[in-house]
């Protein structure tokens, strides 16, 4: 069965990979032999496979290319936002030597052509590290192009500029299967949803930020999106989802359980940061469990993570004044030797389960 | 070209086209007919940015709208007279029965426990602010300055030998020569919730435009009573773009920021109360 993405192929090659090491390792045992006809049968359908995935997705077929892939990732992610900046500050340099109706035709056409461009790219870039600059760049521009007639013609800052934006990130990231503007999307997302629920209570659009809860609902969605939509055909999407997600809320919930006088609520400040340290602790532990039940990494090291900066954050506050430094940072090694014990018997009874949902 | 690239391309294209009519179609509808206001500004009230023809890496030009309140006539005069007001301001005219017009609720009293835990979680509200240009309210700041002035320059005569006195007097006339000729003219007045209610109180679209700026409540204790007023934040567009055309009225690009540069420019207001200059000329 041909694999629907990338990601599905490179794991396949991988398979085959360790499979040949681990053949070869049993005939040296002697424990399998297999005679040379069933050797070259099995030897020419893996290259016949590994082929195809060559062609078709551009694969790393050893270690070496593996290496090699990793360093242009990294060169393709900084290219691009590079040249995203480059684009901004190539166009503030110059835009006010020009007249109005050239800075519009310019703004548009900039957006137009860097989109055309990267579908263009797309088509005949297998490596995809190429599309992925040219994605960033149409971004870059369609995000100056709003923002610039906003400036241009003195129009009232909107929120819902947020809109198109997340929506031309998310159109470059599901056509190019590209994680980096999945994020830009993402964020597009998460800034439009929390200004929207800051403005239900009547605030003005631009101070959403000011309280953490209308990032709530936002985080909800991120949550729920993979759940939702499936995405198998693309790479590390429901991962990023739910990473940022999980970032959402806990961040939020990490600043109202240490000023809870920005809250919504109007209680007393220490009822408040109570509220959301335990919160924060259940969050925390629930996202754990999830991600330990699901087989989901991403969602397990988030938690984590948060878990322990909510524990050390109260050790903090609890003891840094009244404890001599040397038990203070000894309590806080304890800690992380009962936490390591904790999650390896939650490995242990994660193995023991039965095969829950691979990571979508 | 596959279907499917082309599907995206053509939602793609949509995409932008549609956005920038959105933006474009916006700006054009504001500017169409009659603008709802139009003031003539000076360099009192429209500030040249900064880095204007300096080396910046940013060559566009837009004037900072330079916009002031009349505070209590207990404020201290030294808050009046500054120049560079339009970071904030507490106006007298925002009282607890302002706010309450323009949608805050301000059922609590204010010095309550639960009062003031409620008025300091008050947010900034998007509303309609009325700016005057040079009528009563600056004024009014005017005669404030003046009388100011001369009560501080009789302290030297009253406290003889006193030379704090006598820079307080230097400071006062310093103060009032830059009331007369210098600091901005343009007040903000009012603030309401309907622009139609607020035009028919102030008709004279030639010095009064209705635009939009945040307001946030805030508790303030004079004399050991605590009161509830209103902030004014800043405005939603305040600062206006220049278009080319007018650039070489602003001084020449590649060259120094001239404080003595002295312009007058026509600044009008459309149906989305959103400005933009439509003429410029130097003095």
């Amino acid at each position: 069965m041909n694999p629907l993405s990338r990601k599905a192929a490179q794991d396949r090659a991988d398979e085959i990979h360790v499979f040949q090491r681990e053949l070869q390792r049993l005939e040296q045992a002697q424990v399998l032999t297999l005679d040379a006809q069933q050797r070259r049968a099995v030897t020419d359908h893996h290259q016949a496979v590994l082929a195809g995935y060559a062609a078709s997705f551009d694969i790393d077929r050893d270690v070496r290319a593996k290496q090699l892939s990793l360093g242009m990732r990294v060169a393709s992610f900084l290219g691009a936002l590079a040249l995203a900046a480059s684009v901004f500050f190539l166009f503030y340099q110059f835009w006010g030597r020009l007249p109005t109706p050239a800075q519009v035709v310019i703004l548009l056409s900039a957006a137009l052509a860097t989109f055309a461009a990267t579908v263009w790219m797309q088509g005949r870039d297998e490596t995809g590290y190429f599309t992925k600059l040219a994605a960033m760049v149409a971004f870059a521009c369609f995000v100056l192009n709003i923002a610039m007639l906003g400036q241009i013609f003195n129009i009232t800052p909107s929120d819902k500029a947020l809109l198109p934006w997340a929506a031309f990130a998310l159109l470059l990231a599901y056509t190019c299967d590209l994680r980096l503007l999945l994020a830009a999307g993402i964020l597009c997302l998460i800034a439009y949803l929390s200004s929207r629920t800051g403005t239900w209570s009547g605030m003005y659009w631009l101070y959403f930020g000011e309280r953490p809860e209308n990032f709530f609902p936002a985080a909800v969605a991120m949550l729920v999106i993979p759940q939702i939509i499936r995405h198998e055909r693309y790479t590390g999407f429901g991962t990023i989802y739910r990473v940022f997600g999980l970032l959402t809320l806990f961040l939020p919930m990490l600043v109202l359980a240490n000023w809870g006088q920005v809250s919504y609520l109007n209680a007393d400040v220490d009822v408040i940061e109570g509220l959301y340290q335990v919160l924060g602790f259940a969050g925390s532990a629930a996202a754990i469990w999830v991600g330990a039940r699901r087989h989901w990494p991403d969602m397990v090291n988030t938690g984590v993570t948060f878990f322990v900066i909510f524990l050390y954050t109260k050790f903090f506050d609890w003891w840094w004044e009244i404890m001599p430094k040397y038990l203070f940072f000894l309590v806080l090694g304890l800690t992380a030797v009962l936490f390591l014990v904790v999650m390896r018997r939650l490995r242990a009874t994660g193995d023991t389960l039965p095969g829950g949902e691979t990571a979508a | 070209m596959t279907g499917s690239r082309r599907r995206t391309l053509m939602a793609g294209v949509a995409l932008i086209l549609m956005t920038n009519a959105v933006a474009l179609g916006g700006a054009a509808y504001n500017r169409s007919g009659q603008p709802e206001a139009v003031l003539s500004l000076t360099q009192r009230e429209l500030q040249l940015p900064y880095a204007w023809g300096g080396k910046g890496e940013n060559s566009e030009l837009a004037l900072g709208l330079q916009w002031r309140t009349l505070g209590m006539e207990s404020d201290n005069l030294d808050n009046l007279s500054m120049p560079y007001l339009s970071i904030g301001g507490a106006p007298d005219w925002l009282d607890k029965t302002k706010l309450a017009a323009l949608g805050f609720d301000v059922s609590l009293p204010e010095d309550t426990d639960a009062g003031r835990r409620h008025y300091d979680k008050l947010l900034s509200r998007e509303v309609l602010l009325v700016l005057e240009m040079n009528g009563p309210a600056y004024r009014r700041a005017l005669e404030r300055t003046r009388e100011h002035s001369v009560r501080e320059q009789a302290l030297p005569g009253a406290h003889r030998g006193g030379k704090e006195f006598e820079q307080r007097a230097q400071r006062a006339s310093e103060q009032l020569k830059r009331e007369e000729q210098d600091n901005s003219r343009l007040f903000v007045i009012d603030a309401g919730v309907d622009a139609a209610a607020l035009r028919r109180q102030y008709p004279d679209n030639q010095h009064y435009a209705i635009v939009r700026g945040q307001i946030r409540p805030r508790l303030s204790t004079r004399q050991k009573q605590t009161r509830l007023s209103g902030y004014i934040s800043d405005l939603s567009n305040s600062h206006i773009n220049v278009p080319l055309d007018y650039h070489g009225i602003f001084g020449l690009a590649g060259s120094e920021r001239s404080d003595n540069v002295r312009y007058v420019v026509s600044v009008a207001f459309g149906k989305r109360l959103e400005p933009w200059i439509t003429a410029a000329t130097d003095k």
